[in-house]
């Protein structure tokens, strides 16, 4: 195995990966920059989640490498992998997906408490990020009194209040409309750049595009567009026929 | 045949959970036709013991409804409905398929009851029960079938009650991605523990009465059975129905005093659920503190020794009771995958779910243990006084 390039903080190579049969991934390759904002688009079924999932480590794929700051999570055991994903990463769902029987802070402040930090750190923390996302007044809420918007900020709250080196955003607007998209999506980019998170976010918002840095291109489980040299070595098998 | 159909493709607990309902079905058919086959020897006083199947009866038809319930099979689906599959014609699915599996229990009891009675020949035990089963003279069909046909009939109409297409569940199935709204805390546990306590007073009072009884109790028994029985039934509709609050509390108490994620997951989940898995817990509790106060009754040296047909409804009325536990907690589980699925993709270790989950089970145990205990011991001081 080649150690990564230093200047990546995530580093895929050749990504395989089917779901019983149906192939998702076909030899994808990429690197994340530190503290860049990465959009990942494509249509539906282009294996977009199964990307993501593949990169915080939720699967392990069939063929290829995942490096994280220069550990490879591909041969990680699944507890040091689960551990990883709570101390490290963030992940926000396209569904937001709280747990019914908390209420907003508490669900906001879930990653914190799983991580042991005392309860009124872990509240503290969570009120700040939710005042910041505009939803500070429904903290003693329950996720079913709240809007949908209303609860996917929460998701977002959640993910950002342990402030994690990598943020991973699976669809994020989908289920929302467009002025709620375009102010998820101001506060997301907003709070990662402010605390130097690094965002993975896949999306078929044309929007993000000019929110992003850089943008990859999926098409059938295969990445399109110009490749960086690096990543264009684990390649050599799909190349002519394309 | 679709019930048919669907059963032939369904997940092999599924299918075991099925098969279960239709062994309760055949015990509950087996001691009925029993009952038949020992009054066509003794008319008189038969009345009494068709009443006392009455309990295997409630507690199969219990079970049936609950595993009805868990049945992914009858499950609402979002894509089927358009191709016909929607909420009325599931309940009818769940209700035929519950028909068919006590059909099928009820078919096998005949079958085993035909045989020990000698009517059946070729297979090891012919007639071994001959005498008891009153052998010698024709089966009234028109009896057999009538007793054969009150579980499948029963739990039929009890599932489509149950499962009747109501405008709460219709909304919620609508709108999936709007997490349900909680349910309001129970309420009953004001009447479960007046009941409990005046089931108990109307037991000890009845016990002192006189000792011509309409309702003979084994054992050495000297008071009015026909009081402590309507007593006993008292207290036990009260842990009933006091179960889901008791279990609200249990989950209340879990998660007071600046919870860490374990015990507010333990805590707050277990208050959710006390509804679904309250009332077959309290059932549960009850049984078990009847078992202890019939053991008390049952002394050495009875006139009426514990026979093979009281084993029998006793094991059905406890393996159904605790089934339907069994089977509440596995949908209470059922319906909380997607959030446990969430909570993984955030990073909460295994471990810590399963944490709360052995909490949860913990702090049930550590308040309805004590409870039966107590209840068994109240109950069985008049009889054994």
């Amino acid at each position: 195995m080649v150690a990564p390039p230093d200047n990546d903080v995530l580093w895929a190579r050749s990504l395989h990966h089917s779901h019983n049969g149906s192939p998702a991934l076909s030899g994808v390759s990429l690197g994340v920059r530190e503290g860049e904002i990465l959009a990942v688009s494509g249509a539906r079924g282009s294996g977009k989640t199964t990307l993501l999932r593949c990169l915080s480590g939720q699967l392990v794929p069939k063929e290829g490498e995942v490096w994280f700051n220069s550990t490879a999570v591909h041969t990680m055991p699944p507890m040091q992998r689960e551990r990883l994903r709570r101390d490290r990463f963030g992940w926000i769902d396209s569904d937001p997906v709280l747990v019914p029987e908390l209420n907003t802070w508490e669900n906001a402040a879930l990653p914190m408490l799983l991580r042991g930090s005392s309860r009124r750190a872990a509240k503290a923390a969570a009120m700040e990020w939710l005042e910041r996302l505009d939803i500070g007044m429904c903290a003693r809420k329950r996720p079913h009194a709240l809007l949908q918007s209303q609860r996917q900020r929460v998701a977002i709250a959640r993910a950002l209040v342990s402030t994690p080196s990598v943020l991973f955003a699976d669809e994020p607007t989908a289920p929302l409309y467009a002025a709620d998209r375009s102010q998820v999506l101001r506060t997301l980019t907003t709070a990662a750049r402010s605390h130097r998170i690094t965002v993975v976010l896949a999306t078929l918002d044309d929007e993000v595009a000019t929110l992003a840095d850089r943008t990859v291109v999926l098409v059938d489980g295969r990445r399109v567009g110009a490749l960086r040299p690096a990543e264009a070595e684990g390649q050599a098998a799909c190349s002519l026929s394309v | 045949m679709l019930a048919l159909r669907l059963a032939r493709g369904s997940h092999p607990l599924v299918l075991l959970r099925r098969l279960l309902v239709a062994a309760a079905s055949a015990g509950v058919g087996f001691l009925l036709l029993c009952t038949l086959g020992w009054a066509m020897n003794h008319p008189a006083g038969s009345v009494l013991r068709l009443l006392w199947c009455v309990l295997p009866l409630a507690a199969t038809v219990q079970f049936a409804v609950a595993a009805a319930r868990t049945d992914p099979s009858t499950r609402p689906r979002p894509g089927l409905s358009a191709v016909g599959l929607g909420p009325a014609q599931l309940t009818a699915l769940a209700a035929a398929s519950t028909t068919l599996s006590c059909t099928l229990g009820s078919v096998v009891a005949l079958l085993f009851f035909l045989h020990l009675r000698g009517d059946l020949t070729g297979l090891p035990f012919d007639g071994a029960a001959s005498d008891l089963l009153g052998a010698g003279q024709p089966l009234p069909l028109a009896a057999a079938l009538t007793l054969l046909a009150v579980v499948p009939v029963l739990a039929f109409l009890a599932t489509g009650f149950a499962l009747r297409p109501r405008k709460s569940r219709l909304v919620d199935d609508a709108d999936p991605e709007r997490p349900a709204t909680p349910k309001p805390a129970p309420s009953g546990l004001p009447w479960g523990v007046a009941l409990t306590a005046a089931g108990l007073a109307v037991e000890t009072y009845a016990s002192r009465g006189g000792s011509e009884a309409p309702l003979p109790l084994p054992g050495r028994f000297e008071g009015s059975p026909a009081g402590v029985l309507a007593g006993w039934s008292l207290t036990a509709l009260g842990l009933a129905l006091a179960g889901p609050g008791i279990a609200h509390l249990c989950g209340r108490l879990l998660q007071m005093l600046r919870p860490g994620a374990t015990r507010l997951l333990a805590g707050r989940v277990l208050m959710d659920e006390a509804a679904r898995i309250g009332r077959p817990l309290g059932v549960v509790c009850a049984v078990v503190s009847g078992g202890f106060a019939a053991a008390a009754l049952y002394g050495p040296g009875d006139p009426r020794p514990f026979g093979p047909l009281t084993g029998l409804g006793a094991t059905l009325i406890v393996g159904c009771t605790v089934a339907t536990l069994l089977t509440a907690v596995l949908e209470a589980r059922h319906a909380r995958t997607e959030t446990t699925a969430a909570l993984v993709r955030v990073g909460a270790p295994t471990g810590l779910l399963r944490t709360a989950a052995a909490l949860r089970a913990g702090a049930l145990l550590a308040v309805f243990g004590p409870l039966t205990w107590l209840i068994a011991a109240l109950a069985a001081v008049p009889l054994t006084g």
